[in-house]
């Protein structure tokens, strides 16, 4: 029976207005959630198991407060909840995270990884890839269709033109775009189980980070919009939008 | 669509645990998904949507502060108040099937039946397969239910049910009824099912408020039942004001649920209406009335929050559950009100969730003991001597 585990990220609400103050984004008031996509891995998670037996793992990188987001899974219903942190850690760049995060694939003896095709925060879409990549698997990127089979899996992929359906053995990465079903909501009982659930929280070796940010900024302001009233403007509304907005 | 936040403006979710959020947030993606866009045509067709029922099973908050032994999920009662909140800022119709199945039918089977009723009845009753109703309120007695007309009698190896109740909150869609009739002049809780011989429960229609709500009458016409359906562990008015208990402490959080929907309407219509060139809200009357919504928004949470904890250590008292159920009504009625005075002519659409909610919470106002029977309760409390009755 397979040992699936799958990648949870904390992000900010999609919805939340994102704060520059000074020359770093405040996210000091921000409501945090799960990535979006990352529900979908998780829910394809479940189906596997459902599928074919064996245990689910939650797998998270971050400090304490990231705990909810395991939490989270845990009321959905997965076995193992893990948090992968080290105190003397603060930012991590992509290559840190996915070391840290296959070390914790590779500590589990996971067969399988699920994770979101990309987190809402950052939207790199590297992580799937980059922890394939350094465990030697399998990876398909993007999903939009799952089916379990006995010698593996099979995925649909968007293609240069229409889908592809393709088969693949484990061990593999599979990361997952949205749409293909319906991420399960938690329960009361799930989430009596997961007050009650202890995050495992394990270290991990990472190389030191060859990054450095300098400054975040805002996007630019849209330009504030025009209003015209009465019908006397038609031909002026008309003339802005072929001329200035070229829409017509 | 931007993702509800609620009114929180002296952080109460600071005091919240981490289980009692989460328990929150998914009643409240379910109402904002599931309840808002369907609720008007419910009320239009006044009917109960019956996969609301399984919902509210599916999630498990039917009965959620009972014991996990009987299919429930033994949550503290703060949760509870947040469900009641949640469900009720999409319709109090809907708090209310969750208050009667839990809180006045489940309830006194947790709390008054035997280990073999409790075993048979509970969990069914928590998935929501079995829907519950409450049967109190008789055509001539409403506020004094101790003078019922509704009688049993024993005969032989059952009992035999005789009486009407009326106002009955899910009646007609009912598998499991909880009637109490008096059987030697003592009050007592019977189980009526569905299809005991004798019993029917034709629904009531007419409704200006809870218009998706089931409310019928229960009829009892030599209604039949084996003896093993009486609840045997409570006598006397107690038995029915446990459940009251219960219900009005859920209601007390459901109000400020409603209360918010109106506030958040409120704010939205008159920051975008324009009227002698400006945004109404820009007007100091406009804003005196979201300043005093806010206000009393934030009383009564703290109201509901604080005797949710009380009600979870056991220190509480009835009587501070009357004043929060009627002080959290009393406000949210009145915000009704007034945000649909906010909206104009507008306010009177089903468009806007206003004019529902003010409808419903004039039925909030008289069930579960009427406003000024908790007047008449904090008067007793007050002076030690009791108002509702005098020789005249
Ligand atoms: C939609 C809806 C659903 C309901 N669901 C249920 C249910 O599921 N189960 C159930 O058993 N009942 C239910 N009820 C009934 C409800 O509990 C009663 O309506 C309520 O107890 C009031 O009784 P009444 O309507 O007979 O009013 P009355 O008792 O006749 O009261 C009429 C008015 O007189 C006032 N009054 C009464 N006595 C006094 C006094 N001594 N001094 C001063 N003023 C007094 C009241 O405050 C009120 O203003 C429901 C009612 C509604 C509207």
């Amino acid at each position: 029976m397979p040992n699936i585990a799958v990648l949870v990220k904390r992000v900010p609400d999609t919805n939340a207005q994102i704060l520059v103050s000074g020359d770093r984004v405040d996210l000091s008031n921000v409501k945090w959630v799960m990535s979006p996509y990352d529900e979908y891995a998780l829910e394809a998670a479940m189906m596997h198991k459902e599928a074919q037996g064996g245990v689910v793992t939650a797998i998270t990188l971050g400090a304490p407060e990231c705990d909810k987001v395991l939490k989270d899974a845990k009321a959905i219903g997965v076995d193992r909840i893990i948090r992968v942190w080290d105190d003397s850690w603060s930012e991590l760049d992509s290559n840190q995270t996915q070391m840290a995060l296959t070390s914790a694939v590779k500590e589990i003896s996971a067969e399988v990884v699920y994770c979101g095709k990309s987190a809402a925060d950052t939207g790199a879409g590297s992580t799937g890839p980059g922890v394939a990549e350094r465990l030697d698997w399998a990876s398909a990127s993007n999903i939009i269709g799952l089916e379990f089979e006995d010698s593996g899996i099979e995925v649909i992929v968007p293609a240069a033109s229409g889908n592809a359906r393709t088969g693949i053995s484990l061990p593999a990465v599979v990361s997952c775009d949205k749409g293909f079903c319906k991420p399960r909501k938690p329960n009361v009982k799930g989430i009596m189980m997961a007050k009650r659930a202890q995050v495992e929280v394990l270290a991990a070796e990472i190389p030191a980070s060859g990054i450095n940010i300098v400054s975040h900024t805002p996007p630019p302001q849209k330009a504030p919009g025009q209003t015209f009233d009465g019908a006397t403007n038609v031909p002026a509304v008309v003339a802005a939008l072929r001329n200035d907005a070229n829409v017509i | 669509m931007l993702t509800y936040e609620g009114v929180d403006f002296y952080d109460i979710e600071s005091q919240l645990s981490e289980d009692e959020i989460m328990v929150r947030d998914m009643v409240r993606d379910w109402v904002d998904e599931e309840v808002i866009p369907n609720i008007e045509e419910a009320c239009r067709e006044g009917h109960f949507p019956e996969e609301w029922g399984q919902a509210l099973g599916e999630m498990g908050v039917l009965g959620m502060t009972i014991d996990e032994k009987y299919g429930c999920a033994g949550m503290s009662y703060v949760a509870y108040g947040l469900v009641c909140q949640e469900l009720e800022r999409g319709d109090s119709g809907l708090r209310s099937f969750a208050s009667v199945q839990g809180s006045l039918a489940m309830f006194p089977i947790s709390a008054f039946g035997s280990e073999e009723q409790k075993m048979h009845y509970l969990p069914k009753m928590a998935s929501g397969e079995w829907v519950g109703c409450f049967g109190l309120t008789e055509p001539d007695y409403g506020s004094n239910p101790g003078d019922m007309i509704t009688r049993a009698v024993e005969d032989g190896d059952d009992f035999v049910l005789n009486g009407a109740k009326m106002w009955i909150t899910n009646g007609t869609v009912a598998d499991v009824a909880i009637v109490w009739a008096k059987l030697d002049g003592v009050i007592r809780g019977f189980i009526v099912e569905k299809n005991d011989a004798g019993f029917s429960a034709p629904e009531m229609t007419g409704k200006h408020s809870l218009k998706a709500s089931v409310t019928s009458e229960l009829v009892f016409q030599d209604c039949r039942i084996p003896k093993n359906r009486i609840l045997p562990d409570v006598k006397g008015l107690k038995g029915p004001f446990s459940c009251l208990n219960n219900a009005r402490y859920g209601i007390s959080w459901g109000a400020i649920g409603s209360a918010q929907a109106c506030f958040h309407s409120a704010k939205e219509y008159t920051l975008s209406r324009i009227q002698f060139k400006h945004p109404i809200a820009s007007y100091q009357l406009v804003q005196n009335k979201l300043a005093w919504m806010l206000r009393e928004i934030t009383k009564g949470q703290l109201l509901a929050l604080h005797l949710g904890r009380k009600k979870d250590d056991g220190s509480w008292i009835p009587e501070q559950i009357s004043l929060a159920k009627m002080n959290n009504v009393d406000m949210a009625l009145e915000i009704a009100r007034m945000a649909r005075d906010m909206h104009g002519a507008n306010g009177i659409l089903d468009e806007y969730p206003i004019m529902r909610h003010m409808a419903n919470l004039e039925s909030v106002k008289t069930y579960e003991g009427t406003h000024d029977i908790h007047n008449l309760i904090l008067g007793r409390w007050i002076t030690g001597i009791q108002a509702f009755t005098r020789d005249l």
